[in-house]
């Protein structure tokens, strides 16, 4: 590594549950619980795991729409706007409505109808934009988007039909080039390219690439597809119930997978020439209202010992960049650099 | 164009069907029934203790059954009938004889269009917007205050809130007359005391269908807008950071509007049979009392010039709706 790397978001010790009031009841779903994230600028970070595994609402936390039933219960959130840290949990709604767009933006999944079912795609446009940069006229408005627009590659008249008139594939990139156009520093994908059949999908993750590389800017995706985050990650942080459990590069995550659970997710990746069915993780996730004791992933896995069951391990660094959470990996070294 | 050959011309043509085949089936009811209406005239006459010559009850048969359009073979009659239609005449009516059904209609409507129209939308315009606006901010208290007010108020009968509202407003504490569209004698003019005598007559009549109707669209309209708010588009608004202002009436009510639009055709489109029960409660002079009375007294030539205005009342405003909906909802095409 050159550079020291600049962080742009980081978190402390985030706890984000849902509370839920169940008849007099209260039912906790821990869905981000003790997350430790430190996220630098100009790069593409993955997040992967299991459906269930908490890796929508880590994204609302980070985005910072913690609304209820969802709470933050502990930690904190901090952004680096300009060369000042800012603890962003602590924000009124507005500082929190003004930071959207601009500073950090959102892609919705693809499969979503995301789009006002009768507004043309340039007013929803128009919408987005004043909502935060006042003073302009309409044609301004239109201008910076067609220029970019064909910038992106996307057909001219893309922002004169209504969203019924595009396909997934059309609409999900006008979701891209909507969240970057007051190029943001930070973008949030939720799982952006499911849903979207493989060749559009290559299209798409290309597109954002393209941007990333243009805006010099921060992209945190989430997909639970392994096969994308190797097309398009830097790094990539695995999770498992509502927790981070490996962290690396996306060479590391790929060609040296530590913790089992990462181990099960690169095997059940389909090989080229490979006709078997690949296996995946035995078991189920655990409910994240119910966490069993210790390592949540002891339940299913196939080297569980004794102290798995009774305490969570903290990481180990392998290097600067890996750290896993293991009772296997890095033994008497936990929570050192290695 | 695609859209005149492939959607207008056939739903104009469907249009015509319907109502020619309304008005036939007015038209045979009264015939398929076994009452004879000269025959009941002629008993209500001689019910009245007039006695007729003997001689000339032939002649007043073959009026009655002239006015009436009953000569001829049920064919001829039909033509005749689409003829009279066409030039505006629905005959006599039987009972209030010899009144003409078209004079006793042009007499009513005033009354119920004034009073319907202007309720109807008064109660959809802003019951839809309070509605709407409860709907988004459902944690506000205000909001949680008129849903309960709502929530009383919507399953009251009707006929029961409206004579409450006489009780006490009129009969109590007489700030709105008892009964009537007019003060007796007042002479129909365009002059401010007449204007105003008429809607201080209105008042009560419309206040409670205003009341009635307007609690009806606050809650579906409610109901809707909450759906909307939980779809991903509003969610999507949101996340963009788009200003609240926006989100709500853009996004949420504008969507959450669509099928109320239909409700309003339709409510349009019924005020041509009148609002029976207001008009009963309050002595008011419109098309419900006058279609409550031809059918009390099997007055055929009255109800069928009633029930006319209906048939095209209702079949127009769904026509109008569906060749606008689609500038309310670009997802609807008919082409
Ligand atoms: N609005 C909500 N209310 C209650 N529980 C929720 C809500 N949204 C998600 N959850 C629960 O939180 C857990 C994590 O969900 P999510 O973050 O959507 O996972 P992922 O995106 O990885 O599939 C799941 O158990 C889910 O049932
Ligand atoms: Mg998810």
């Amino acid at each position: 590594m050159t550079a020291m790397k600049q962080t742009i978001l980081r978190t402390d010790q985030l706890q984000a549950f849902y509370v839920l009031d169940m008849q007099g009841a209260q039912k906790i779903v821990k869905a981000v619980n003790n997350v430790e994230m430190r996220i630098y600028e100009n790069e593409i970070y993955g997040i992967a795991g299991e459906s269930g595994c908490g890796k929508t609402t880590l994204l609302k936390t980070l985005f910072n729409d913690i609304v209820p039933p969802l709470r933050l219960v502990g930690g904190k959130i901090y952004y680096r706007i300009g060369s000042e840290e800012v603890d962003v949990t602590t924000l009124s709604p507005e500082e929190k409505r003004k930071l959207r767009m601009e500073y950090i933006s959102y892609i919705p999944q693809g499969s979503m109808s995301v789009f006002n079912p009768v507004l043309k795609l340039k007013e929803t446009y128009e919408d987005f934009v004043r909502s935060h940069v006042s003073g302009q006229s309409r044609e301004a408005i239109f201008e910076l988007a067609y220029k970019q627009i064909l910038t992106l590659g996307l057909p001219r008249n893309i922002l004169e039909v209504y969203p019924h008139q595009l396909s997934g594939g059309m609409r999900q990139r006008v979701t891209i080039a909507l969240a970057s156009l007051l190029q943001p520093r930070i973008m949030i994908g939720d799982e952006p390219t499911t849903a979207l059949d493989v060749v559009v999908q290559r299209g798409v993750i290309q597109m954002l690439k393209d941007i990333q590389q243009n805006l010099q800017n921060t992209i945190i995706l989430v997909t639970h597809d392994m096969g994308v985050h190797a097309n398009i990650a830097d790094r990539i942080g695995i999770m498992y119930a509502g927790k981070i459990v490996e962290e690396g590069t996306t060479g590391q995550i790929f060609s040296r997978p530590q913790h089992p659970y990462t181990r099960f997710l690169i095997d059940s990746l389909p090989r080229f020439g490979d006709k078997n069915m690949r296996s995946s993780v035995p078991g189920s996730p655990p409910s994240l209202a119910d966490l069993p004791t210790g390592c949540p992933f002891h339940p299913r896995c196939p080297h569980a010992q004794d102290i798995c069951t009774r305490q969570m391990p903290d990481f180990s660094h392998i290097d600067e960049n890996h750290k896993v959470a293991c009772w296997f990996v890095g033994e008497g070294h936990h929570g050192q650099v290695a | 164009m695609a859209f005149l050959k492939r959607y207008l011309i056939p739903r104009l043509i469907q249009y015509v069907l319907v109502v020619w085949l309304g008005i036939t089936v007015v038209f045979l009811i009264p015939r398929l029934t076994p009452n004879d209406p000269v025959m009941a005239m002629i008993g209500m006459i001689r019910a009245r203790g007039s006695t007729l010559e003997p001689g000339s009850m032939d002649g007043i048969i073959a009026d009655l059954t002239e006015m009436y359009g009953l000569q001829g073979s049920w064919l001829d009659q039909y033509w005749a009938f689409w003829g009279r239609l066409f030039r505006g005449d629905f005959g006599v009516s039987f009972f209030q004889f010899p009144a003409r059904v078209s004079d006793l209609i042009a007499n009513a409507m005033p009354w119920t269009l004034g009073l319907l129209l202007t309720t109807t939308a008064i109660s959809w315009v802003v019951g839809n917007i309070i509605g709407g606006l409860a709907g988004y901010y459902t944690r506000k208290g205000w909001s949680r205050t008129l849903d309960a007010i709502a929530m009383v108020v919507r399953p009251l009968p009707y006929y029961i809130f409206a004579f409450a509202l006489l009780l006490l407003l009129a009969g109590f504490m007489r700030w709105f007359p008892i009964t009537g569209g007019a003060s007796l004698g007042a002479i129909p003019s365009f002059t401010w005391a007449y204007i105003k005598d008429v809607l201080w007559h209105a008042f009560l009549p419309a206040l409670s269908l205003v009341v009635l109707g307007g609690a009806v669209n606050f809650q579906i309209m409610k109901l809707l807008v909450q759906n909307v708010n939980a779809e991903s588009f509003v969610q999507y608004a949101k996340l963009g950071g788009v200003t609240e202002g926006r989100i709500v009436r853009k996004y949420v009510i504008r969507n959450a509007l669509l099928p109320q639009i239909t409700g309003l055709a339709l409510s349009l489109g019924q005020i041509f049979s009148g609002a029976l029960i207001t008009e009963i409660v309050y002595g008011y002079p419109g098309l419900g009392m006058l279609l409550y009375n031809s059918i009390v007294r099997a007055d055929y030539n009255l109800i069928m010039g009633i029930t006319i205005f209906s048939i095209v009342g209702i079949t127009t405003a769904i026509l109008i709706v569906d060749l606008a909906y689609p500038l309310f909802d670009p997802r609807v095409r008919y082409y």
